[in-house]
């Protein structure tokens, strides 16, 4: 069995959960999506992906949560080693600076999407964070080229003999 | 799979081991041995085809050697020196093969196919059929000197923009992406170092002592993969014709001017010129092959790190194929499974089209190189058996296995070439499965009439 690799929304606002969902939709039938709506949830979703032995490769997370906030399971994630290359981004209106130079400096913050977000810009920040997971973990980067940035994967393909005449 | 594979295997291992077959020598059962384990191994991929290679020269040399584990007396085989299986590693064409990988890894390390590609696609203009064209003769040369694979991968970034600028129901659009993995398919058959298959044949005939020049291998298959280029060209235009009068290419970037870059761009112009100029001079193409892999090394244009990302592996696959066709021939294995079929009752063209329709279909489904691998030791002793014509006989069954196996194209598991192209997302099995194998059967035809109308002339 070829590891999954899973896509985690955690956003505490039904309607806006759904809404992220809905826009990443493309992505779904090679990167499963799961959501949660606590970071207490999203502990425990975490455990069971890496429990099946499966990969987390993003998470899009906000960062105003009842209890734990987005930027402290970032942080988390950041330092537990099976984490620590989920490439992470917030999706928030109100990080405050301090929080958010946290993200960048503790958990490795790899975008900051303010809400509202233009559907497009989100399509196209997952697709690139992906992208830059994929070819850096996944062992056959082929299988997700149709939904991936397909020019990066075949000029790595290219360039890293990963792929040979036979 | 795995596991049918491997209990098959061993039994394909064990079974010479046990059974005695008739005017089989001691040494021809173990041959045998290694024969039946290597084909399913390489057929059910139960480990890495090229560590099934590497298994093959390492049984060989334990069963087969002088210095192996068992004695042999009698006059029915005298052991070979190990050095013998292991020299395949170092066999002339694989010095070949490793001048090419150098001179393919160093074009890409310097952006050479791309700025190539950018710079040959210009006078192609903005007609779609035309573009495709393009497309494909530029894929086909540079996959004539640089693996298909990498050609492709390549080609395949320079498509995806264009094909991301037409509309999303453009028929062109499945033909564009089609068109990269089959011009690469057939550029491949254009020079010995175009695809490992020709190797392993190449190799195998120079173990009779026929051998084949850089320039009269381009003399006998370069006009098929002209001729092929453009059937596939007209077969790809009719099934998917463009919907549009033009497309944009954009074409940006220039040749790097680096002091390095520069140095390659010279040891690639020289190789291949001395490469294609073979019959003139006569220096081997194996020993022009050492030029760049010297040129490059001593200028650090070519470093360690780069040495160390050479495809080893395919070589290793190539060595196997090699080995193995020595071991089933000086054991007599080859000729005593040859002599089981009473083949004089084909006629020489329907001989040709046999191993021609077998190396098509195995290859669809296996390696191409394992393809050639199995067929090259049965076809050569068929013809050190009498039933062919000597060198010329040899030499067309060599080209019809080497090209038809390069002709499989129908499968996204055909070749890697097709499985990028079908990774796109941009074209499903269903296309290439129907182009495929029009493509695949022309080409075959078209073999089979080079063997009646053009090979016997020239060699």
């Amino acid at each position: 069995m070829e590891k999954k690799i899973y896509i985690l929304v955690v956003e505490d606002e039904p309607e806006v959960l759904d809404s992220i969902v809905r826009d990443i939709t493309e992505f779904e039938a090679f990167f499963p999506v799961e959501m949660a709506d606590t970071a207490e949830e999203a502990r425990e979703i975490i455990r069971s992906i890496l429990d099946e032995e499966n990969e987390i490769g993003l998470i899009l997370c906000d960062h105003v949560l009842p209890g734990d906030n987005g930027v402290e399971l970032l942080v988390e994630m950041q330092n537990n080693e099976e984490t620590h290359h989920t490439r992470k981004v917030l999706i928030t209106g109100q990080a405050g600076l301090q929080e958010t130079v946290r993200a960048v400096n503790e958990a490795d913050l790899k975008h900051y999407i303010a809400k509202p977000w233009a559907k497009e810009e989100l399509i196209s920040i997952v697709r690139e964070l992906l992208t830059d997971y994929v070819l850096e973990f996944e062992p056959q980067p082929l299988r997700f080229m149709q939904v991936l940035d397909g020019e990066r994967i075949a000029d790595h393909i290219r360039t890293s003999g990963k792929l040979t005449d036979s | 799979m795995k596991w049918t594979g491997l209990i098959l295997g061993l039994i394909g291992f064990i079974m010479p081991l046990t059974v005695t077959f008739p005017g089989l020598s001691l040494a021809g059962h173990f041959a045998m041995s290694i024969f039946l384990m290597a084909a399913v191994f390489w057929m059910f991929e139960t480990i890495p085809i090229y560590s099934t290679s590497i298994l093959v020269i390492f049984f060989q040399v334990i069963l087969l050697s002088a210095e192996g584990f068992i004695t042999y007396s009698g006059a029915d085989y005298t052991p070979l020196p190990f050095s013998r299986f292991i020299a395949t590693l170092a066999d002339p064409i694989i010095i070949l093969f490793l001048g090419g990988f150098v001179l393919a890894d160093a074009s890409v390390k310097y952006d050479f196919d791309k700025s190539m590609t950018k710079l040959l696609l210009s006078p192609f203009g903005s007609q779609p059929k035309f573009i495709i064209l393009g497309l494909m003769l530029v894929t086909a040369v540079l996959s004539a000197f640089m693996s298909n694979t990498a050609t492709t991968a390549m080609m395949i970034t320079v498509i995806l923009p264009i094909i991301a600028r037409m509309e999303p129901g453009d028929p062109a659009r499945i033909g564009i992406a089609l068109s990269i993995p089959f011009a690469a398919n057939i550029g491949g058959i254009a020079t010995p170092i175009g695809t490992p298959p020709n190797a392993v044949v190449i190799a195998a005939l120079n173990q009779q002592g026929v051998d084949v020049a850089f320039s009269s291998w381009m003399m006998y298959a370069l006009p098929l993969a002209v001729v092929m280029l453009f059937v596939a060209w007209l077969v790809l235009l009719r099934l998917y014709p463009p919907a549009v009068k033009s497309v944009t290419l954009n074409l940006t970037g220039k040749l790097k001017t680096s002091r390095n870059a520069i140095i390659l761009y010279v040891t690639f112009g020289l190789t291949v010129l001395l490469w294609v100029t073979e019959g003139l001079h006569g220096i081997r193409s194996s020993i022009v092959a050492l030029m760049p892999v010297a040129v490059l090394t001593l200028t650090s244009a070519f470093d360690k790190q780069d040495i160390r990302k050479l495809p080893w592996e395919v070589l290793w696959l190539i060595a196997g194929g090699i080995a193995l066709g020595i071991s089933m021939k000086e054991t007599g294995l080859a000729e005593w499974m040859v002599g089981a079929i009473s083949w004089d009752q084909f006629g020489y063209l329907m001989l040709l089209s046999v191993f021609g329709i077998v190396a098509l279909v195995m290859s669809n489904f296996l390696s191409n190189t394992v393809t050639a691998s199995l067929l090259i030791p049965l076809a050569i002793s068929l013809v050190t058996s009498g039933l062919l014509d000597g060198v010329a006989g040899m030499l067309m069954l060599g080209l019809v296995i080497a090209l038809g196996s390069s002709f499989a194209m129908v499968l996204p598991i055909s070749t890697p070439p097709n499985a990028i192209a079908v990774s796109t997302g941009m074209i499903q099995t269903k296309h290439m499965i129907s182009a495929g194998l029009i493509v695949g059967l022309i080409g075959l035809v078209l073999i089979l009439l080079l063997s009646v109308i053009y090979w016997p002339f020239i060699i």
